[in-house]
């Protein structure tokens, strides 16, 4: 695929945050990169970065092969989009989503065309003549984009854009992002939190810690083998062991002993896994006492007090256990991850 | 009693409204009265020939011209500067922006007498002292102070997020200036240009100390009148000094109520 936007050795300082360093990566046309990240750790930087709203101290941004990273945000057909949708106020739907096309002096019968095939490929047709004052949380995000695609950005930059939104917004917003990808193509960063968002809609995830670019890849590398302890955590490895490793796939914890996958590291460490990464079961290794049992919709967790501490498991369907309840459960190998170090 | 503080603010706002209303209504009356001596309540004769005069008294009629010209192009220039001024500090790292608020501060602090010694010395040396443009850059130095401070004011709360919007769909600085902030400041810059007006309208020191004497605007117009003694134009001029300010108190009422309408 070729890279419509490239990012390289970019480093950007922005008030008192810790900015960014060494950052490299590329997105190609049509491709939707997710960052992740814990707050203050640069996604909103590294964006505005891109976008021109913040000057770059050292390295490129390319777009389609050319170098920007000196250019005026204007001049970068990259669109940035804020946390919550920013609409001109004074300008009713089809005006904020015509304001592109003005710059660009697209008259007449072409403009309103046009604008009238935005409206109907987001589905707000009818709300054109409304003043943006008027509009849900909703439909302001489904102005905003297709406002953005008028500028027919080779680049979208969405900061946070399922931020304080509830869940039928949420997938919302998510079928608004993916027409666009569907319609127009652009190369696409989003900044989220929220890993449901990021699995659903991703082709790629980076996550940024510090500034720093820590991994890049696709969802399930990213999700399933974390390159640390801090992507781990980050991407829900809630469960965390002491261990200590032999180099051929053993491993040796406070609860028991235990095979890893292609374990080839050895010394002592951490062993990390999911609430899926075990299970409960009549004939398990392990033995724990159950201290809460959190049903969430689609999903029970079960906390549990074991010899190596507190460890959170999903249940599958059944007879739940009650909260001091002796269990015994088992871990799936193939989903631990073991980090060397302290 | 219950109603003990209801009729305390009945009284109150009745006294408000009279403290306030009563200098305008004895300018109404007198402007259309005669024959308004102690012991009587209300003048023993009406007539508009006051007013008449108005036409027919080319000093008047000229220095009111001359007020109308001073004024908008004072509250034209000043909303402007003001909202350039207002919006570049508003963008400014803190240290540097106080001394800046403290600068468009100064000419609204100076007393306008001490003011206008002060600017005397740089008019004289132009060469435009007793002049139009003299006093309209005199009147303009304190308007701007007045503009630049509400601009601030403004520009403080403004969300820049929009402006960051258009520059991102391709807008250069200058089109997001003309199309995106300036319409979303219609109101304010009328406000601002009134605002400018009226510091204009009713300056008498500046106008005095800068036009010396070879420029009379309606507000020198009407000292001369007291001084004179001819009441009745006194008062018709007075009257006329009113109006910009009772005209503002509607537009900014009327745009109040918008406001408060739009934000519901």
């Amino acid at each position: 695929m070729r890279p419509m936007v490239e990012v390289e050795s970019l480093a950007a300082s922005f008030g008192e945050s810790a900015g960014l360093s060494d950052i490299s990566f590329s997105v190609g046309a049509g491709e939707l990169l997710v960052l992740l990240g814990p707050s203050g750790a640069g996604k909103t930087t590294l964006l505005r970065t891109i976008a021109g709203f913040v000057a770059a101290t050292s390295g490129h941004v390319r777009i389609a092969e050319r170098d920007v990273t000196c250019l005026p945000p204007e001049k970068r057909a990259a669109v940035y989009l804020h946390q919550s949708p920013v609409l001109f106020p004074h300008l009713s739907v089809a005006e904020n989503v015509a304001f592109p096309l003005r710059l660009r002096h697209v008259v007449g019968n072409r403009r309103s065309e046009r604008v009238a095939e935005l409206l109907e490929s987001m589905q707000i047709l009818e709300l054109a003549d409304r003043l943006p004052r008027t509009l849900s949380g909703g439909q302001r995000n489904r102005v905003s984009l297709a406002r953005a695609l008028a500028a027919s950005p080779m680049v979208l930059l969405l900061d946070e854009p399922f931020s304080g939104l509830d869940p039928g917004l949420r997938q919302d917003v998510r079928e608004a992002i993916r027409i666009v990808q569907r319609t127009s193509a652009p190369a696409t960063v989003v900044v989220t939190h929220d890993l449901d968002d990021a699995a659903l809609l991703a082709d790629r995830i980076g996550v940024l810690i510090n500034g720093r670019l820590c991994q890049i890849g696709n969802p399930r590398e990213v999700m399933t083998l974390p390159s640390s302890r801090e992507i781990a955590t980050l991407v829900g490895f809630t469960n965390t062991l002491s261990a200590r490793a032999d180099g051929i796939g053993n491993i040796e914890t406070a609860i028991g002993k235990l095979r890893v996958c292609g374990g080839t590291v050895s010394g002592s460490g951490s062993l990390m896994f999911r609430t899926d990464g075990g299970r409960l079961t009549c004939d398990g290794e392990f033995r724990g006492r159950v201290t809460a049992v959190t049903t969430r919709p689609g999903s029970v967790t079960i906390r549990l007090h074991s010899a190596a501490g507190e460890l959170e498991l999903a249940s599958e369907s059944g007879r739940l256990p009650e909260p001091g309840d002796e269990v015994e459960f088992a871990l799936h190998r193939e989903r631990l991850v073991f980090f060397p170090g302290s | 009693m219950r109603t003990t503080p209801i009729r305390w603010q009945s009284s109150l706002l009745l006294v408000l409204v009279l403290w306030t209303a009563l200098p305008i209504s004895v300018l109404v009356i007198s402007s259309i009265g005669s024959g308004w001596f102690y012991p009587h309540l209300v003048p023993t004769s009406w007539s508009t020939a006051a007013w008449s005069e108005l036409v027919s008294d080319r000093r008047l009629s000229r220095s009111l011209l001359t007020s109308l010209w001073l004024a908008s192009l004072t509250g034209g220039i000043a909303s402007i500067v003001g909202f350039e001024i207002g919006r570049r500090v508003s963008r400014t790292p803190v240290p540097l922006r106080y001394f800046a608020l403290a600068a468009a501060f100064l000419p609204v602090a100076a007393p306008p007498l001490a003011l206008g010694i002060g600017l005397q010395y740089f008019v004289l040396r132009a060469g435009l002292g007793g002049t139009l443009t003299g006093v309209w850059l005199a009147h303009s130095a304190v308007a701007i102070g007045y503009t630049t401070l509400y601009f601030i004011g403004v520009f403080a709360v403004f969300d820049r997020r929009v402006e960051e919007e258009a520059r991102s769909l391709g807008a250069s600085p200058l089109a997001t200036l003309a199309r995106v902030t300036l319409p979303l400041h219609r109101r304010q810059l009328a406000e601002a240009l009134l605002l400018g007006f009226l510091v204009s309208w009713a300056q008498v020191p500046l106008t005095l100390l800068i036009g010396q004497g070879a420029v009379e605007s309606l507000a020198t117009s009407v000292m001369s009148y007291v001084h004179a003694g001819q009441d009745h134009l006194a008062s018709v001029a007075g009257l006329l000094l009113a109006l910009p300010g009772l005209v503002l108190m509607g537009v900014v009422g009327s745009s109040i109520r918008r406001f408060a309408v739009a934000t519901v």
